[in-house]
């Protein structure tokens, strides 16, 4: 019976949300709290000569300074190459120099004036196309002596912290008798995330124990981390989470919890809180994307893609962090939704002198997604034949394989249906609404897998109320995505129990939830989802057996429903959950039954780690796959790119939410929108981000949204809780090269970076005049 | 630092503060009176998270000293509901879909709020521009739109 799961439910965190009760970091009560404030670095590329902080030391309400030397090691998940606070040398614009702990905010920044720092400047690179250069200056000389992982393949004595490398068959032949090959270079920039909510923690630490509260998507991944850099059992360290407000990847894995971890290591006993500002939330994080690649296709005759060769060069940052990671899923999916029978594709992640690279939202698939699907409409244009027609006959459908060597299947869904959907939706072209306009329609194909731990591990703990309701614990993290809600929804149905009778705890404690590998890749409802249905499924187990005492009936011949459990065919003859929660008695007072606590654990079954060689392995668990549409008018006079519509329809399985699953795709296809037409990092020759505020990064605004149409296409996963596939991320995949399609179609130019700024649109269109003249 | 005594009306409550001078009204609301539902997400004036109606419009407490309150009417988010009951336009963004991580959504219900005050059947254009300086990263804003648009119609 599913009566919950597939229907709209009003969010749970909803009322929080809307009367101003919902606690972010900063609205948390914590008492006394002394006040972090940041020195950072004025330099992109320095070593360091000299840092005296002694006058800072004596500022009247100073409690402590901090400096790389208080570090009592290394971080970095994949590459251990960075000191949460810089040591010897920095690395970008804005690295931590300095941690000045005061009781006041104002003593805190007036100490930051009184630290002197002597640099020795070094060159700075500020493009990963000049990591690699010949002679290009060393950002990490010792890289090869850092801690990794073993999947990470430095290469010693340059700049390249991953190389990630795939082959399939023999490219070089094919591309010599290939009917056409297309080649082209491309750019993504370094964009920022903007989550509304900037990122704070506040910090204590008590003895040997450590407690920190963060806007943080990754509690558990904190507290390994902070584990490891101080030497101490996890159980020693707990981690807080109170509610996010936006991640997209941002907070996940750790930015400046183990910078706090040392500042408050100064202070035994005090709350440490760090909030920053908006200006430090574009370098005090981490950064998105920063790809750039080039991209050869072998196409036959009647439009079969036969081979691809791609380099991908993704700027690291300054310290290698999560962009490995980047670099590894921008590889795996780098031929996009297709089947490409021979391929040669090199992703290298190079250290740049630029905040560092982290996760933002589909990382990876954005980046490859952009050149691919541009790529796919210029071999379209080449072979005169229709863009959508070239894709159906390419698309990685079931039964195909994919360039992990994977063979698709039914339930990895339907993405020919999607192209389909999108083709329909966006409709015959109509005439631009003015004269001295032009319009155009594009599309762009996705398809994405998750870059996950092997080991990804999830969990759930559903605990009874005296009254039969229930209580939900797990790690995942509510950051707006509705996750609180859709995992309610799966807790409702499992135990078959109204909406309101689910209790989510709203905040994530490492001391009392379940392990979660981290609130990312779109794995929450599947991964958690998974979760708290055999969590549910536990807990019915127990609610059947003792229900099957206190009734004398035959435990498998007892059903559940709203709250009851009952012999089948007899609904009348029950007993409640309410009776059984903590213990049914019998007339004589005897306990029939403990208390019925229900628990769930998840890991993925079957992932690999890639072959060193080939790059080929089982090391995705699940995809989603898409197709995303744009209708454009262009103003001929201002170069302005108006878009009137955007369309997406992906097959995420099972729909469990329709209302939150919709605003999750309309959300980030608006992000996009913003990607495509206006957002980008500007970098000044001193490697300083120049447009720091967000009057001069411009996300977009109410005015700028156009309509939207979001179609979902129902294949049930397999391996999904009620057939359910990830979808938060997908959205933000395809419509920049959607766009820049439609674009190509209104004005017959194509542009190879975002954002396509009026200014370029106006260049083209001059280029395009002056050409016709001569 | 000069203090300034003041009295203001928040949330129909009167309140007397000691604001020094260069205190904001929304440091005055979050730190002083902890009415922490009005969000710091800029500072600056750019983000619209820390938006509250002041004497009937619609402003950035970012960017209003206290000290200039004295005598002010002044509702925030905490001031929505009545007796329990919610603003229409709380009860609509919730059905709409117009709340995901929440962070903005104050800012947000009180621009609709100061726009439903004044315009009781906005238009999608006029909606669009009482909105325009509240930024949301994660929605693309059409389910807020929809609620307001939903509001209006509820109360008329």
């Amino acid at each position: 019976m599913v009566e919950v799961v597939g229907r709209t439910k009003v969010r749970v965190d909803g009322l929080d949300k809307v009367t101003g009760q919902a606690r972010f970091l900063a609205d948390l009560s914590l008492g006394r709290v002394a006040h972090a404030r940041v020195l950072r670095s004025t330099q992109a590329h320095a070593r360091i000569r000299r840092l005296d902080a002694s006058q800072a030391r004596s500022l009247p309400g100073v409690r402590a300074v901090v400096t790389g030397s208080d570090c009592p090691g290394r971080i970095g998940h994949a590459i251990g190459d960075q000191y949460p606070i810089a040591r010897d040398k920095v690395r970008y614009w804005g690295e931590p120099l300095s941690v000045v702990i005061a009781s006041t905010p104002e003593a805190a920044e007036a100490a930051l004036r009184l630290i002197d720092v002597e640099y020795e400047p070094l060159p700075a690179i500020l493009h990963p196309r000049d990591a690699v250069r010949e002679g290009a200056p060393l950002i990490h000389e010792k890289l090869s002596d850092y801690p990794r992982d073993p999947r990470i393949h430095v290469v010693p004595d340059s700049n390249i912290c991953h190389h990630y490398q795939l082959r399939r068959g023999d490219v070089d032949s094919v591309f010599a008798e290939a009917f056409l090959v297309v080649e082209n270079e491309y750019w993504v920039p370094w964009i920022a995330h903007v989550q509304l909510e900037p990122h704070g923690a506040a910090a204590l630490w008590d003895g040997d124990t450590f407690t920190i509260w963060s806007s943080s998507q990754s509690p558990f991944f904190i507290r390994e981390t902070i584990s490891i850099l101080f030497d101490i059992s996890p159980s020693r360290v707990r981690v807080v989470i109170p509610y996010v407000g936006g991640g997209f990847g941002g907070k996940s894995d750790v930015t400046i919890e183990p910078l706090l971890a040392v500042a408050a290591r100064a202070v035994p006993g005090a709350r440490v809180q760090l909030l920053l500002t908006r200006e430090e939330m574009f370098y005090g994080t981490v950064v998105g994307r920063g790809a750039w690649g080039r991209i050869k296709t072998a196409v036959d005759e009647a439009g079969h893609l036969l081979a691809e060769e791609a380099e991908l060069y993704v700027g690291s940052g300054g310290y290698a962090d999560y962009s490995v990671w980047i670099c590894q899923g921008g590889g795996h999916n780098a031929t996009g939704p297709y089947h490409v029978p021979s391929l040669r594709l090199d992703s290298f992640g190079v250290y740049t002198n630029t905040p560092p690279t982290g996760a933002y939202r589909g990382y990876g698939h954005p980046e490859v997604h952009w050149m691919v699907e541009r790529q796919m409409d210029q071999i379209a244009r080449r072979l005169k034949m229709d863009p959508v027609a070239l894709r159906l006959k390419n698309l990685l459908l079931p039964g195909k394989v994919n360039a992990l060597g994977q063979v698709m299947q039914d339930y990895n869904g339907r993405a020919d249906l999607c192209l389909e959907a999108v083709q329909t939706a966006l409709g015959t072209k109509r005439p631009p609404s003015a004269p001295r306009r032009a319009r155009g329609h594009g599309i762009a194909c996705f398809m994405k897998s998750p870059v996950m731990r092997t080991n990804a591990q999830s969990g759930a703990v559903i605990r009874f109320n005296e009254d039969g309701s229930a209580t939900l614990y797990t790690g995942a993290v509510e950051i707006g995505q509705g996750s609180n809600t859709v995992l309610s929804q799966i807790a409702a149905e499992a135990l078959s129990l109204p909406m309101d009778m689910i209790h989510y705890a709203p905040r994530v404690d490492t001391d009392f939830s379940p392990h979660e590998w981290q609130t990312v890749a779109s794995h929450t409802t599947w991964a958690v989802g998974n979760a708290v249905r055999l969590a549910s499924a536990d807990a019915v187990r127990q609610l059947k057996a003792a229900a099957a005492d206190v009734l004398g009936a035959p435990e498998e011949n007892l059903e559940v429903s709203q709250g009851r459990v009952y012999p089948g065919g007899q609904p009348k003859r029950f007993v409640s959950y309410a009776e059984l929660a903590t213990g049914y008695r019998r007339p004589d007072g005897s306990a029939v039954n403990p208390p019925i606590v229900g628990r769930g654990t998840f890991v993925p079954q079957g992932l690999t780690f890639p072959d060193p060689d080939t790059g080929q392995g089982n090391l995705a668990a699940s995809w989603t796959f898409g197709c995303q549409g744009a209708d454009v008018e262009l103003d001929l006079d201002t170069g302005q790119i108006h878009v009137l519509r955007l369309v997406s329809a992906q097959d995420a399985g099972r729909i469990l939410n329709p209302d939150a699953a919709r605003g999750q795709v309309e959300g980030a296809m608006i992000q996009a929108m913003g990607a495509t037409l206006t957002e980008k990092l500007h970098f000044g020759p001193d490697g300083r981000i120049q447009n720091w505020s967000l009057t001069d990064y411009r996300i977009p605004a109410s005015a700028d949204v156009p309509h939207m149409e979001v179609i979902f296409i129902e294949t049930e996963d397999a391996t999904g809780p009620y057939g359910a596939r990830g979808l938060g991320e997908h959205g933000i995949v395809a419509v920049p090269a959607a766009i820049a399609n439609a674009v190509a179609d209104a004005l017959g130019a194509d542009f190879f970076e975002i954002p396509i700024t009026p200014h370029m649109v106006m260049e083209s269109l001059e280029a395009n005049t002056s050409a016709k003249m001569i | 630092m000069a203090f300034h005594r003041i009295t203001l009306t928040v949330n129909g409550e009167i309140e007397l503060v000691d604001v020094p001078s260069n205190m904001t009204l929304l440091q005055l609301l979050r730190d002083k009176l902890v009415l922490t539902g009005t969000k710091n997400g800029c500072a600056a004036g750019e983000c619209g998270a820390c938006t509250v109606i002041l004497d009937g419009e619609p402003v950035n407490s970012c960017m209003v000293l206290a000290a200039e309150c004295d005598g002010a009417q002044v509702i925030t988010v905490e001031g929505l509901a009545h007796d329990g009951t919610l603003d229409p336009v709380q009860e609509t963004i919730i059905e709409q879909g117009g709340v995901q991580c929440g962070f903005c959504t104050p800012g947000i219900l009180i621009s609709a709020r100061a726009l439903l005050d004044r315009n009781v059947d906005p238009s999608d254009y006029e909606i669009r521009d009482a909105l325009v300086g509240n930024l949301c990263r994660c929605t693309g804003y059409l389910r807020i739109i929809d609620a307001v648009r939903e509001a209006a119609s509820r109360a008329s």
